[in-house]
């Protein structure tokens, strides 16, 4: 008796196993959720404020956004005279899409709560004004438009970061956290 | 109940005997709730002194008898007669409120019950075991805590609920236990390697929460728990209501249990932690069937959670990480709310269990049990995606559904002639489905099935224990090729043998000696074999190792105890040597992303050494009053790199004077007690690891006070508690949160528990 009862509780419980386990959710991997809009390039166009003709385009980008692969940081400088005013306009780009999806509108859009810095290494005789202002009250600055001013030649680097600062934005750089850290090579000639 | 006098203290005597008349010599006997505990003498006989007017318990525990409990209303001097029967199946027996200690007999194990669970009462279960000696905690914010065991955690310390193997996405250290840890009366730590009878992960340890036996007396009963703590303004309400039927349902007993907290943002002493409230609703119905020998039980419970990340600590890049660490005050706003923004992660965790027991007249026990768990994790992060989707912008960012079915059937052979132990066959299966804005860990599905034998030997005041256990794993990931988006998978299978092998001596009823050494194994889990991304909350980009193999730990282990009736102490020392330990090292170069500059890991493997020391004392300097310490002693060595092991827990000393009050106008066992714990500063770090030094040290003040209340037939206990008494700013090296702020300051809690 005793081993018909052994042999019983083992055939249930390698049913009890296996019949609940048999529904294979997992193999259905689900594939890479579309409309998701990945920042892969930053790019900063500068125009002359005195020469139209005068346009300067910089680009930053990794088109792979979440590997270890490098960026491609080729065309990351800009090229600006001095003692000049550049009209500065930051945009950020989807180039994961065919055509590149623009995301500078999205974020114009939440620019109540978005701030873009520019931090300027030592040595290098430029200042950033930012130009444009969201809907807060008081209005703050958003910085997707810019003013640079060159001053004496020189080269050196400027960091771009995009912070993201839901309920916190008050001006400064240092709330929220940032969603773009990259370097522009700036040489004034 | 009658009437109480001002300061009526009583002695409490009586002779402890077996069912021939025999009087039984070492028998333990406990007093509850005053946690006093003697052992009888040569005659028999035990004297309990000073034990206030009222209602007690005296629990009677002996070497080869089945454990008593004897509930007795003192109005005066009182002498009682234990009468011990024999235990059938049952050796070692600590049986306080439930019939099944740890299986592992010669293990380390300390345990949380009675008084000392009562004031960790609306904690979560990270924090309540944070106080047993050997054991801390690493925390991710105030209301986030994981359970650490000899410097260990995570998926190196298995949780058992009731007997089934907790499974969550145990491996991430922001990832806290889905248990109500109320759902449990007696928490036991096993602290050591505990494979052989556990299976993997049980490493370091394992916490088994252990729920109350149904009732089997006719009738309702149950308690009811208020809690409110001033720090987050928490409040927390649980309640149990359990009762069996007679007559024609004789034999069928339930429980109806749950729970319910919120807490808004927590308060550091300087400012408002931002976004750290929580809500949480939980709930089991239990349900049992007796008749003769055969038993069946019934389980459903539910876990659900929202907790809020805090604001400030959202970090991007390692830049950024250090310019938050540098400033002195996080840069986000300080005020108190209920509300619980985006980022916050819900957490909800379903279990069903069924179980069968037979156990025949002439001994033993056959127990199988089934169990399914659904746990589901989301993520809601505070970045949303460039998106104006609405019903994508609801959705978590990250989102993991694990569902896992477990099945045991184990054999516990009835004592015969010194001999007795268990055996058994274990199987689990987990099923893993990941949905995310970024990819983070894959699809998986495992199978696992384990096999076991320990036997224990009884020969005088010696016991020997040995065991076996052989595991074996299957596990396949699932997943797409980001390029052509073909889905294809890769498949792994480990294999493990696990013994054990210990002896404990029990001399005089006052000493006695454990000695162990045990193995232990840990496959790699999903995220060391296949993470590839961004972990932004130590800014690092994190690089996984198909290639990995198990773990293997043998661990050693001395227990040295002494209960007297003025001292009690007890010393467990261990050594942990841990082969193919994982862990992630830093790679030469970072990554950029968009988002910056990461320093990238690799998860590899290294052999490793861990030992320390864990001490706990009582001593009666005056009759009234009781000084208490514990110590707390981990040091990891990382013997491929020459170095320190990264993340040990530092140096931790617990100091305490208690003094018991008489009883008062109807108040009984009224008690104050100071406590200091000091915490010393992390000095054992390798270099290049952490970018952020170790915090320093710190010293804290709490204050705790109680009583109980006799309420006619029924008992309300009250206990009070200050928490960092005079508001001392620090920061805790295991605690996440210490690169953005500081811990939480002063907190004053009350707890009520209604027993009818």
């Amino acid at each position: 008796m005793k081993k018909v009862h052994i042999v019983l509780l083992m055939s249930v419980m390698t049913c009890l196993l296996f019949w609940t386990s048999c529904k294979k959710e997992e193999q259905a991997v689900a594939p890479p959720e579309p409309g998701n809009e990945f920042l892969t390039t930053v790019e900063l166009v500068a125009t002359n404020a005195n020469d139209p003709a005068d346009v300067q385009t910089g680009k930053w980008v990794k088109l792979n956004p979440d590997d270890t692969s490098a960026p491609d940081i080729s065309q990351a400088f800009l090229n600006l005279k001095k003692n000049a005013v550049y009209h500065v306009a930051v945009s950020f780009l989807d180039e994961t899409q065919t055509p590149a999806e623009d995301v500078t509108e999205e974020i114009r859009e939440r620019q109540n709560y978005h701030l873009v810095c520019f931090d300027i290494a030592p040595g290098l005789d430029l200042t950033v004004h930012r130009t444009d202002h969201d809907t807060n009250t008081p209005a703050l600055e958003v910085g997707l438009e810019a003013d640079f001013t060159t001053g004496d030649a020189g080269s050196g680097d400027l960091e771009v970061t995009l912070h993201h600062q839901p309920n916190v934005k008050n001006g400064d750089c240092a709330p929220g956290s940032i969603d773009a850290d990259v370097n522009f090579t700036i040489n004034i000639n | 109940m009658g009437v109480f006098s001002q300061a009526s203290r009583n002695t409490l005597t009586g002779i402890v005997v077996d069912k021939d008349q025999h009087t039984v010599v070492s028998a333990y006997v406990h007093l509850f709730p005053d946690s006093a505990v003697t052992v009888t003498d040569t005659g028999g006989r035990f004297r309990f002194t000073d034990v206030p007017a009222g209602v007690h318990t005296l629990f009677c525990d002996a070497l080869g008898y089945q454990g008593i409990s004897l509930p007795l209303t003192l109005a005066g001097d009182r002498h009682v007669t234990l009468t011990l029967a024999v235990a059938a199946n049952e050796l070692e027996e600590v049986v306080v409120n439930s019939r099944r200690p740890p299986e592992l007999h010669t293990a380390t194990v300390s345990e949380l019950k009675g008084r000392s669970l009562l004031q960790t009462r609306g904690a979560s279960l990270g924090e309540a075991l944070k106080q047993l000696p050997g054991l801390n905690s690493v925390q991710t914010g105030p209301s986030l805590s994981k359970p650490v065991i000899h410097g260990l955690h995570s998926n190196r310390v298995l949780l058992v609920n009731d007997g089934v193997r907790q499974q969550g996405q145990q491996w991430g250290s922001e990832h806290a236990p889905e248990i109500d840890p109320f759902v449990a009366n007696r928490i036991s730590v096993i602290k050591g390697a505990a494979s052989v009878r556990y299976g993997s992960d049980a490493i370091a340890g394992v916490v088994l929460m252990t729920p109350d036996e149904l009732p089997t007396a006719r009738g309702i009963g149950g308690d009811v728990y208020l809690i409110g703590a001033s720090n987050g303004r928490m409040g927390a309400a649980s309640a149990s209501l359990q009762g069996a039927f007679g007559k024609s349902l004789g034999g069928l007993s339930w429980r109806a249990q749950g729970t319910l907290k919120n807490a808004g943002n927590f308060r550091t002493p300087g400012y408002y932690l931002i976004n750290t409230g929580l809500q949480e609703g939980d709930f089991s119905l239990a349900l049992g069937y007796k008749w003769k020998g055969v038993r069946l039980n019934a389980y459903y419970s539910q876990y659900n959670n929202k907790l809020g990340i805090f604001s400030g600590a959202e970090s991007g890049n390692l830049k950024e990480l250090l310019s938050k660490f540098a400033s002195a005050v996080p840069a986000t706003p300080s005020y108190f709310s209920y509300k619980i923004d985006r980022s916050y992660q819900v957490v909800n965790h379903e279990l069903v269990k069924a179980s069968a027991s037979y156990e025949p007249k002439k001994g033993g026990r056959l127990e199988l049990t089934f169990g399914r768990q659904n746990d589901l994790r989301r993520e809601y992060d505070s970045d949303l995606p460039y998106n104006n989707n609405p019903e994508i912008l609801a959705k978590p960012q990250l989102s993991f559904r694990l569902i896992t079915h477990t099945l045991e059937l184990v054999y516990t052979q009835r004592s015969r002639k010194g001999f007795s132990g268990s055996c058994g066959l274990t199987g689990y299966t987990s099923g893993n489905v990941f949905e995310g804005i970024r990819y983070l860990i894959p699809n998986f599905r495992d199978y696992n099935g384990g096999a076991f034998a320990i036997e224990r030997y009884q020969l005088k005041k010696v016991m020997f224990e040995a065991g076996l256990r052989y595991d074996y794993r299957w596990l396949r990931v699932y997943r797409r090729d980001p390029v052509s988006l073909q889905a294809y998978h890769s498949t792994f299978d480990y294999n493990n043998v696990t013994g054990t092998v210990g002896a404990t001596y029990r001399y005089n009823g006052h000493f006695n000696v454990s000695v162990n050494t045990g193995t232990a194994w840990r496959a790699p889990s999903i995220n060391e074999l296949y993470i590839n991304g961004i972990h932004f909350s130590d800014a690092s980009y994190q690089i996984g190792d198909s290639s990995l193999r198990s773990e293997r730990a043998l661990n050693t282990s001395l227990s040295l105890g002494y209960t007297g009736a003025r001292l009690r102490m007890n010393v467990d020392v261990y050594y942990n040597v841990l082969r193919n330990y994982i862990y992630e090292t830093p790679l030469a170069n970072p990554v950029t992303t968009i988002g910056g500059t990461f320093p990238a890991f690799l998860y590899t493997q290294d052999n490793v050494n861990i030992k320390g020391l864990d001490a706990s004392l009582e001593f009666d300097v005056l009759k009234h009053l009781t000084f208490q310490s514990k110590a707390t002693l981990v040091r990891g060595f990382n013997e491929t790199i020459h170095d320190h092991l990264i993340y040990m827990p530092c140096d931790r000393y617990e100091n305490g004077l208690t003094y018991q009050l008489p009883g008062m106008a109807g108040v009984q066992s009224p008690y104050v007690s100071v406590e200091n714990v000091s915490v010393l500063k992390q000095t054992r770090v390798p270099p290049n690891i952490d970018y952020v030094p170790p915090p320093g040290g710190y010293s804290l003040f709490h204050v705790n006070a109680g009583f109980v209340l006799p309420v006619k037939q029924h008992r309300l206990d009250v206990n009070l508690a200050v928490n960092n008494v005079a508001n001392v700013a620090y920061r805790d090296y295991l605690n996440h949160f210490r690169y953005y702020a500081d811990e939480i300051g002063r907190n004053f809690t009350i707890r009520l528990k209604y027993s009818f």
